[in-house]
């Protein structure tokens, strides 16, 4: 029994830690929630109806889609139990205020405000006797809530993984690179190297804001690849001179940022065309964002290429001894420039969807991203000595910490108390996993 | 080894509950319920000016009922986009930003108010087509510009003579803020007594390393220089020092802006001769009193602007907050 729970231990430890954070979470955003779109009508109308009599009612609410898909169907169900709508508001407190002032001037009876959770806490609403007598004492009916962590909403989950995606695709890169016993600090340059260089590249080449589709495409696989050609200079010098990764890297990451602002003038460059968002913000089946999509899709092909190709053992056993690789025919240098060219065309993909996200390209993105790229590794158990680690280790530290992240900005917990949370979670992950190992 | 576990589960369940903090004082207000969240992310929390603002916009926000979350977008706009992502998830009743960058910030300012929270924009603004911004609360920089350049005149005295502006280009605020200083100064030339001559302006980046090297430069240049104006207090102490090493520090007066408190006590020092200054308090009161009109639903000006005061030595001898 005890051997079993050890070797889930091994194998998962990770995940269970990611687990825990969630249920934590979970259970420390758990606050009321109201109900909209036509569950929430359904109950308003109810309350409505057990007011009794034919109340005249003012509907409330802001225009945005959910809340009209609330408003029409409950024009739809009121006129049935026998209340009367005067009017209807949408927008902002303004446009209720104003059908309120011509309700008021009208002489209207309002026996009851019915409105979305939102408008209701309006203060609007607070000193209705006060600004209008005229009025009565119209009762203002909300959908009652019901209480569900906010973390755990669909929309937040998808939310922390369009936020890690970034991340997530670049820590790919960094995994086979660490793997070998290197490491790569130029991805964060790279990624705004890239992001300036694409969005250069559609307004200055593609027709700025008119960019066709298929020049978008050019563009972008043009930044992707002029990153490549950075990392395949890293590894040249890494592996023809023998100059320690950590130097080469640095390096190339004052390079690569002194270029990005270079390119970029300083400024973002952010006259592109609406269609550009489509990699980092669109959705596709069931509201997954693309960047989420193309994220796994990008793991389950690493996945594969290190548990069942040829590469992905030559990448361990460069890591795990690099002699003794050499000497029983691994191609050193092959192995070890792929590397750094993977993470660096990684790194600009990475800049890519964070350039379509934001619609613009800056010199300024990527800022310190190496270090939550090289800890989302570690963290997922991948050796820093190299020769060892997973895929699957690598994406679920990058969830580990976007999990971290996102519930402490639910939690309200002020910035400079949630960089010592990280770092502190970051030491205990891999103190956790040092300590499983030597169990 | 199953009881180390246990202990390191421990510490980091009790790491955790040490920033419970925030969600476990339900804000009481003057109406005794809560209003809602106000969500607020500003360019750096590094800078005491936001940090003033940041903690206005808490303290006034929590005498009316509202819950305030101030975070810092560290100057990087991803991180800032995030955090008012978050922001839209938990359904907060308004979001106060000051955008660190004011293109790429909109699709995420396009998403709020999809999402139909109410945006405000406090010191820096995005007056980009496309994104709803309720109103834009910043200090009045081009009537300020217009206080230092009357505070040169004065400095200057009758005899006048030759000054450089140090300068922030990138920087809207600095734009207005040179704009409002030189036509000052065009309009006392005019009148044709102790004539002001800006010969030069330098690009200082709004810091001390910079605003130093800029100095150095210009009275390299101008040896016979009299009067530096500096867009902000870390140019202007940076000009500063420049002055000191040349030994020029008698001959060259120097009127910052900003009023930070190192640049109120260089002031009282009599190392620079006045700041127009910035009121931080006043811009988050503003922003929380806008916050309560809108939803209460009054229209709001586009744009509120909080006047500056041309603060001397001899306010500064009078100030509390200076030892």
């Amino acid at each position: 029994m005890k051997s079993i729970l050890q070797k889930a231990a091994a194998n998962y430890g990770m995940i269970g830690v990611l687990l825990l954070l969630c249920v934590y979470f979970s259970a420390m955003t758990y606050t009321d929630q109201s109900p909209a779109g036509a569950a929430g009508a359904k109950q308003v109308a109810a309350e409505l109806a057990r007011l009794g009599g034919a109340p005249q009612v003012l509907l409330v609410s802001s225009d945005q889609p959910e809340d009209l898909e609330f408003v029409t169907s409950l024009a739809k169900e009121l006129p049935a139990s026998g209340s009367r709508v005067v009017a209807a508001a949408r927008g902002e407190p303004q446009v209720a205020r104003e059908a309120l002032q011509k309700l008021a001037a009208a002489g209207t009876r309002l026996d009851a405000i019915a409105c979305t959770q939102t408008a209701g806490a309006w203060l609007l609403f607070a000193d209705l006797a006060v600004d209008f007598p005229e009025l009565g004492s119209p009762r203002l009916i909300t959908p009652r809530s019901y209480r569900w962590p906010n973390f755990l909403k669909a929309e937040n989950l998808l939310n922390i993984a369009n936020q890690i995606a970034v991340i997530a695709i670049m820590a790919i890169g960094m995994t086979l690179v660490i793997v070998t016993g290197g490491i790569d600090l130029s991805v964060g340059s790279l990624l705004a190297l890239s992001a300036v260089l694409a969005a250069r590249f559609i307004r200055d080449e593609a027709g700025g804001v008119a960019a066709s589709p298929m020049g978008m495409i050019l563009a972008c696989l043009g930044a992707v690849g002029a990153c490549g050609l950075v990392g395949a200079f890293s590894g040249w010098m890494i592996t023809r001179f023998r100059i320690p990764p950590f130097i080469v890297t640095l390096a190339m990451m004052l390079v690569g940022s002194g270029c990005a602002f270079i390119l970029a003038d300083g400024q973002s460059i952010y006259q592109l065309p609406d269609s550009f968002i489509w990699l980092g913000r669109g959705v596709c089946f069931g509201g997954v964002p693309n960047a989420v999509v193309l994220m796994f899709l990008l793991y389950g092909l690493a996945h594969l290429v290190m548990s069942r190709m040829k590469a992905g053992r030559y990448l361990y056993a460069v890591g795990g001894n690099s002699e003794a690789a050499r000497l029983s025919g691994v191609p050193l240098t092959r192995v070890l420039m792929g590397a750094y060219i993977v993470s660096a065309l990684l790194a600009g993909l990475g800049g890519v969807i964070m350039a379509s996200q934001l619609k613009s390209g800056s010199a300024t993105y990527g800022n310190m991203y190496e270090l939550y790229v090289i800890a989302a590794v570690v963290v997922g158990g991948t050796s820093l000595s190299g020769g060892e680690g997973k895929m699957s280790g690598t994406l679920v530290g990058a969830f580990t910490i976007a999990v971290i992240q996102n519930g402490m900005n639910l939690r309200n917990v002020e910035s400079y108390t949630q960089k010592v949370v990280l770092g502190l979670v970051i030491l205990g992950a891999v103190l956790f996993d040092k300590m499983r190992h030597r169990a | 080894m199953n009881r180390k576990y246990f202990l390191l589960l421990a510490c980091s369940a009790g790491l955790f509950s040490g920033c419970q903090k925030a969600d476990e004082t339900p804000a009481a207000g003057a109406a005794g319920k809560s209003r809602g969240l106000i969500g607020v992310s500003l360019l750096t929390l590094d800078n005491p000016f936001f940090k003033v603002i940041g903690d206005t916009i808490s303290s006034e926000g929590a005498k009316l009922g509202y819950q305030a979350v101030v975070v810092s977008g560290d100057k990087d706009v991803a991180k800032q986009g995030n955090q008012i992502k978050d922001f839209i998830v938990k359904k907060v009743s308004a979001i106060v930003l000051s955008p660190c960058d004011s293109k790429s910030i909109i699709p995420v300012i396009q998403e709020a108010n999809a999402a139909g929270i109410p945006v405000f924009t406090v010191d820096i603004p995005c007056n980009e087509p496309g994104v709803k911004i309720v109103t834009q609360v910043a200090t009045d920089n081009y009537g300020g510009g217009k206080e230092a350049g009357r505070a040169m005149i004065e400095a200057l005295g009758e005899a006048g003579g030759k000054i450089a502006v140090l300068h922030l280009k990138q920087a809207e605020s600095c734009l207005l803020r040179v704009k409002g200083f030189t036509e000052v100064i065009a309009e006392h030339n005019a009148a044709g007594k102790g004539m002001v001559e800006i010969v030069t302006e330098l690009e200082s980046g709004g810091a001390k390393d910079l605003g130093y090297k800029a100095a150095e430069d210009a009275v390299q240049a101008h040896p016979d220089l009299r009067g530096i104006f500096a867009i902000n207090d870390p140019a202007a102490l940076g000009a500063r020092a420049a002055l000191e090493k040349a030994g020029k520090a008698e001959q060259i007066r120097i009127v910052g802006f900003d009023g930070q408190p190192e640049g109120k006590q260089a002031i009282k020092d009599g190392r620079i001769y006045a700041d127009p200054i910035q009121f931080p308090e006043k811009m988050g009161v503003q922003i929380v009193d806008a916050i309560v009109r809108h939803s209460k639903g009054e229209t709001l000006p586009a744009q509120m602007l909080i006047p500056t005061t041309l603060y001397r030595q001899a306010d500064a001898l009078k100030d509390p907050s200076l030892k």
